[in-house]
């Protein structure tokens, strides 16, 4: 009888998806740094109730969350290419839009994607503080902006902490839809090496495995952080 | 600094909550606003701190309209009820931020800062964080961080509600010393008559988004302005009765008023006895009325006698001194005559009658 794995050609594959994971962690990171200021701002929108401003924030906010993110990946990779076409015929700008990566499109689903669910969290954290602490922020003489930016933000971030170490997550696994549209990342990675072989389930395990133990790192460095961040709340008086 | 409240008017959401507050606060003064929950007290030191906005009227600070100008802009001292120490900065850092914001020289905070936690006897504790600071350690951060920039009105909203007894009683000596050090206008708000009283130099009376009355501890105490004051200021015994020039009638007893009440023609009224101003006797002397003794309950310096005297409404409860209680040697059960020393009468508003009523009294 066959073994049901078969263990060397499994080793054999660890190299190759480790090559792809660069751009699994590139999309991860670039998605997230570009969405957290996003979310940031959308946040801030929603609670000082910017006009219009306010209502462009809901509606984006509500779609994003209101549609799939693989549909979401299509309209960006599909669509934009074709918006930017037809602006630049309109208005006569020289714009090669086949010369935009398929990255870039990835890049962008997933800014505005996590954007949305971030701000959230971040509407939520901010809410969370109380309402005295801005009020003393500005008896002792600063104004809302500094009041938010210097007493507000820094406790609201730190409610924000676990749940944005959970968007983190769901954003790494997310990326494996960047493949779709021709993202070579890990799980595009494992569908070649796969395909070459048609050993999917050996080749599909290891890839899970991959993904997990980055997971587990990121949940280590998200306690580590949380517990930095913490280090003023929870202690007993002495 | 001085402060000017002029005919301000407060609504939240069409909720009347002030209603044409006049107030006039002379500079160095310590004052607390002393009201029923929802009378409109904190609201009104809200207005002053320029937290809250006024609907009507004018907040003037050493005769300078500032109605306008945001808290920022007033430089006052607020200490939040439930003191919102910034939880994410320590002791020093809460205390140095508002001179950190207004960018004062290193030198200059660090000397302010140490200056400040002397004064609030928290030098030992300037590295911890809120969080490890027990209830009366944060009100004393809080005092600090409100003195920081040296502002010139100090407002404190409920300042020892949530301590224990003891902490109270502590902090409200040491709040008193602390003005007559510093000698900072100082409006604090308080439900709490007695801290009133031990505190402020004068007390605002507040009820239902009115003053009722100002004036020193002793003169609102013995000269209550209203029947609100009179209730709200110590245990009382109402009556209800009728006032006649200087003669007040409670139930077929006629009681010789000391001020007499200001009604010349027959008038329905509210008759206020203090307990410590109701004499018992054991055999019935002029102008007594006959009392059964309910419980005899030993206070200390003092004994409270409660009683139910069936012609005048039921319960009745006298103080009695110690010794005074000793030679009487009352027990539940016993029949007794009372006497008020003291009557004080108030002409009843047609629109008071029902919540007096309510009140049980």
């Amino acid at each position: 009888m066959e073994p049901l794995l078969d263990y060397p050609f499994m080793v054999s594959v660890v190299p190759a998806l480790l090559r792809a994971l660069p751009v699994t962690l590139n999309v991860t990171v670039v998605s997230m740094s570009l969405a957290l200021p996003l979310a940031l701002a959308t946040a801030l929108v929603r609670i000082s109730r910017v006009p219009v401003l306010r209502h462009v924030a809901a509606l984006y906010v509500s779609f994003m969350r209101g549609t799939p993110l693989l549909v979401q990946i299509y309209l960006a990779y599909y669509g934009l290419p074709k918006v930017l076409n037809h602006l630049g015929d309109r208005y006569g700008w020289s714009l090669d839009v086949s010369s935009i990566p398929a990255i870039a499109f990835i890049y962008l689903a997933f800014t505005l994607n996590v954007g949305a669910y971030a701000s959230e969290t971040f509407r939520a954290a901010i809410e969370a503080i109380d309402r005295g602490q801005m009020e003393a922020a500005l008896s002792v003489g600063m104004t809302r902006w500094q009041g938010m930016r210097r007493i507000v933000l820094p406790q609201a971030l730190t409610i924000a902490l676990p749940s944005l170490g959970n968007t983190v997550i769901a954003l790494l696994k997310d990326t494996s839809l960047a493949f779709l549209v021709s993202v070579v990342e890990l799980m595009g990675e494992a569908k070649i090496q796969a395909a070459r072989g048609l050993q999917f389930f050996e080749v599909y395990l290891v890839a899970a495995l991959v993904y997990w133990v980055i997971c587990i790192g990121i949940e280590r460095g998200m306690a580590v952080l949380e517990r930095r961040v913490r280090r003023y709340e929870g202690l007993s008086p002495a | 600094m001085s402060i000017v409240v002029r005919e301000v008017e407060k609504a939240f959401d069409a909720t009347p909550v002030l209603r044409g507050v006049s107030l006039e606060i002379p500079d160095g003064e310590l004052v607390a606003l002393l009201g029923p929950s929802g009378c409109g007290k904190t609201t009104l030191l809200r207005i002053i701190a320029g937290l809250e906005s006024a609907d009507a009227g004018e907040v003037r600070h050493d005769g300078e309209d500032v109605s306008a100008r945001s808290a920022r802009e007033r430089n006052v001292g607020v200490v939040f009820q439930h003191y919102a120490l910034f939880r994410h900065m320590t002791v020093e850092e809460n205390v140095a931020f508002a001179l950190r914001v207004r960018r004062r020289p290193r030198a200059q905070v660090a000397a302010r800062v140490a200056e400040l936690l002397r004064l609030v006897q928290l030098e030992g504790l300037k590295g911890r964080y809120p969080q490890q600071l027990s209830g009366g350690q944060r009100q004393r951060v809080a005092l600090a961080r409100a003195l920081a920039t040296e502002p010139r009105i100090l407002l404190l909203d409920e300042p020892f509600g949530a301590l224990d007894a003891r902490v109270r009683q502590e902090l409200r000596r040491w709040l008193r010393r602390l003005h007559d050090e510093l000698h900072v206008t100082s409006v604090f708000v308080t439900h709490d008559q007695e801290e009133a009283f031990e505190v402020a130099d004068r007390v605002v009376l507040m009820n239902a988004g009115r003053v009722e009355q100002v004036g020193t501890p002793a003169q609102v105490f013995e000269e209550p302005a209203s029947a609100f004051v009179m209730r709200f200021l110590g245990a009382v015994n109402a009556f209800k009765g009728w006032v006649e020039g200087d003669r007040a009638f409670v139930s077929g007893l006629d009681l010789e008023l000391v001020a007499p009440a200001s009604a010349a023609h027959r008038a329905r009224a509210h008759v206020f006895v203090r307990p410590h101003e109701l004499d018992v006797h054991r055999a019935p002397v002029p102008g007594s009325f006959a009392a059964n003794v309910d419980r005899v309950l030993p206070l200390g310096a003092a004994v409270r006698i409660e009683l139910s005297a069936p012609g005048f409404g039921g319960m009745v409860e006298a103080e009695l001194d110690v010794r005074r209680s000793e030679a009487l040697a009352l027990a539940p059960g016993d029949a007794v005559h009372l006497s008020p020393r003291r009557v004080r009468v108030f002409p009843s508003r047609e629109d008071e009658l029902d919540s007096l009523t309510a009140s049980g009294l």
